[in-house]
């Protein structure tokens, strides 16, 4: 009762209208160059290459980076989180309630995407290779949606540390320092289209990626819960 | 802490700790950084209305989120209740809290507003509950608007009202009159008023002497962090009009009427440079009653007599100094 009430206020604040446009379109990029791709020829050689450069590894955390800081971050900066915090709430039923409303908005939107920009880049008898990165796109929205989540109750600057740690960390350290891939999402979401088809991805991570992601979920939920109980309203004189 | 120099709150003389203390504040302070917010305070509430009085940025909000387990204090106890109010969601149960930022979700209608704080305090019937809250805050009306339509002092309302939906035994409010009309002020007055009648204990900060005048039975002053005065609000009125003051004092003729206050026991001395007259005095009310006898005794015609610090502001930094 309680976390369907706090999923729904949730959803609807999420849904705003602008930032819900933004998203779409950003989520739309991977089937518009499916689209063109489609338009000049059959397709290209390697669609699991061109599916993790686009979509894992920049619209998929973008789109989560938004939705998992606006899902109780933003709340928690403009003091709308008050209402909510100044209830007999337990502070985990809370943390799960947007992790699952912004997670679930942000596969919503993206699974259909990979799955779409798959079908239309790859030639036919790579639908394998689609579907299994698909589900780790699945996966990976609800596990970073978590760690932005959790970043953004921990810190007031939760988009732009998170921003780097996709970019940065993800983007260039993971490239120069391969052991870093063991803290990398995107490396989880890889280990898994690995294992669902070993066309879909070549993951150090590998049959680990499972526990890894599981882990690091259950890790944010329960830093973001500890972080919001100990939460200390700003803006006091 | 020194003991208050007159007589405690009628409803504080619980001991701190005590069931019957609504709101407790043990040797409290709060500070950022090497910033101190609230220095060393110690109060305890019972039911009734309390004013939480001080200037902008003395630390009232600061006080109140402490008590509604928003802040941890830096050192001290502060319990609510009974129980302590940090980290303890259990408070809410009986805890109500109006912050004065008018953060609500806009795209919620008032009614949906309220009932989702009364959802989240897992009431059996939300949308009655609901209603009797905005009822209560005479909102009907406007209920089913989006509360981003609603003007400040209609937000100020439905914000009560979700504070109020599980009717809870203690009442914190932050600013509650700011953005409100005259008219609903004195709806607003008269409903806390008869909270507080039905026993529950209701704590509100304001910066203006005259809303805490008609509403509160008992004052706390703060003043830069400090409790600078606590009790009665007459003994509270009577020690900052007792006060030293000084006025500026124009009339027919200065020097003549420098000469006559001379005389009276009221003055501590005169001082008249560039044309205008200073007049400083031991006590407001006595000098104020003496000085149209004074002035027609000695023959001056008066033309203006205004007190030079009587902001809110003096007045506060008087209170902490004499204690």
């Amino acid at each position: 009762m309680i976390f369907a009430t706090i999923a729904d206020v949730t959803l609807r604040a999420l849904l705003g209208r602008r930032r819900t446009i933004l998203m779409l379109l950003l989520a739309g990029v991977p089937v518009l160059l499916g689209l063109l791709v489609r338009a000049n020829g059959d397709g290209v050689r390697d669609v699991a290459a061109t599916l993790d450069g686009i979509v894992i590894r920049v619209v998929l955390p973008l789109v989560a980076l938004v939705f998992g800081t606006a899902a109780l971050g933003s709340e928690l900066e403009d003091g709308t989180a008050v209402h909510i915090l100044t209830k007999p709430v337990r502070r985990s039923t809370i943390v799960l309630a947007k992790i699952l409303v912004a997670g679930t908005l942000a596969a919503a939107m993206l699974v259909p995407s990979t799955i779409l920009a798959g079908v239309l880049l790859g030639r036919p008898g790579q639908l394998g290779v689609t579907f299994a990165l698909a589900i780790g796109v699945l996966v990976g929205s609800y596990l970073y949606v978590a760690i932005f989540v959790a970043l953004s109750v921990a810190t007031s600057r939760g988009l732009i540390i998170g921003l780097g740690y996709a970019l940065v960390w993800e983007g260039v350290l993971a490239g120069l320092l391969p052991g870093s891939q063991v803290f990398s999402v995107r490396e989880y979401v890889r280990g898994i289209a690995d294992i669902l088809n070993p066309a879909a991805a070549d993951s150090i991570v590998g049959a680990g990626a499972v526990l890894y992601a599981a882990v690091a979920l259950v890790a944010a939920t329960a830093i973001a819960s500890v972080r919001l109980a100990a939460y200390e309203i700003r803006g006091s004189d | 802490m020194s003991p208050q120099s007159f007589a405690p709150l009628p409803t504080a003389d619980a001991p701190a700790g005590s069931p019957t203390a609504a709101l407790v504040l043990e040797g409290v302070s709060r500070w950022y950084g090497n910033v101190v917010a609230v220095n060393d305070i110690t109060f305890a509430l019972g039911s009734g209305v309390t004013g939480l009085l001080g200037p902008n940025g003395a630390g009232k909000t600061t006080i109140l989120h402490m008590l509604a387990g928003l802040l941890r204090p830096s050192a001290g106890r502060v319990s609510v209740g009974g129980q302590p109010a940090w980290r303890n969601p259990a408070i809410y149960r009986f805890v109500g809290l109006v912050p004065e930022r008018e953060a609500v979700q806009g795209f919620l209608t008032g009614r949906a507003f309220v009932e989702l704080a009364a959802r989240l305090q897992s009431l059996a019937d939300p949308a009655a509950a609901a209603a009797r809250a905005i009822a209560t805050v005479d909102l009907d009306a406007a209920a089913d608007r989006p509360v981003g339509t609603y003007s400040k002092g209609m937000r100020q309302r439905v914000k009560i009202a979700a504070a109020l939906v599980h009717e809870p035994s203690i009442l914190l409010l932050d600013e509650p009159f700011n953005g409100m009309d005259p008219r609903q002020r004195i709806h607003m007055i008269a409903l806390l008023r008869s909270m507080a009648d039905a026993g529950r204990a209701i704590l509100f900060s304001s910066h203006i002497l005259e809303e805490v005048e008609r509403l509160a039975d008992g004052v706390l002053v703060i003043h830069a962090g400090r409790l600078a005065a606590a009790g009665d609000f007459r003994e509270i009125r009577r020690l900052m009009t007792d006060r030293p003051h000084t006025f500026v004092v124009r009339s027919s003729d200065d020097r003549r009427l420098a000469a006559a206050f001379m005389t009276e026991p009221a003055v501590f001395g005169t001082e008249l440079r560039d044309s205008r007259l200073t007049v400083r005095v031991a006590e407001f009310g006595g000098f104020t009653r003496a000085v149209a006898r004074v002035a027609r005794d000695a023959g001056v015609s008066l033309f203006e007599v205004a007190p030079t610090d009587d902001s809110l502001e003096s007045v506060f930094a008087y209170l902490v100094s004499r204690r």
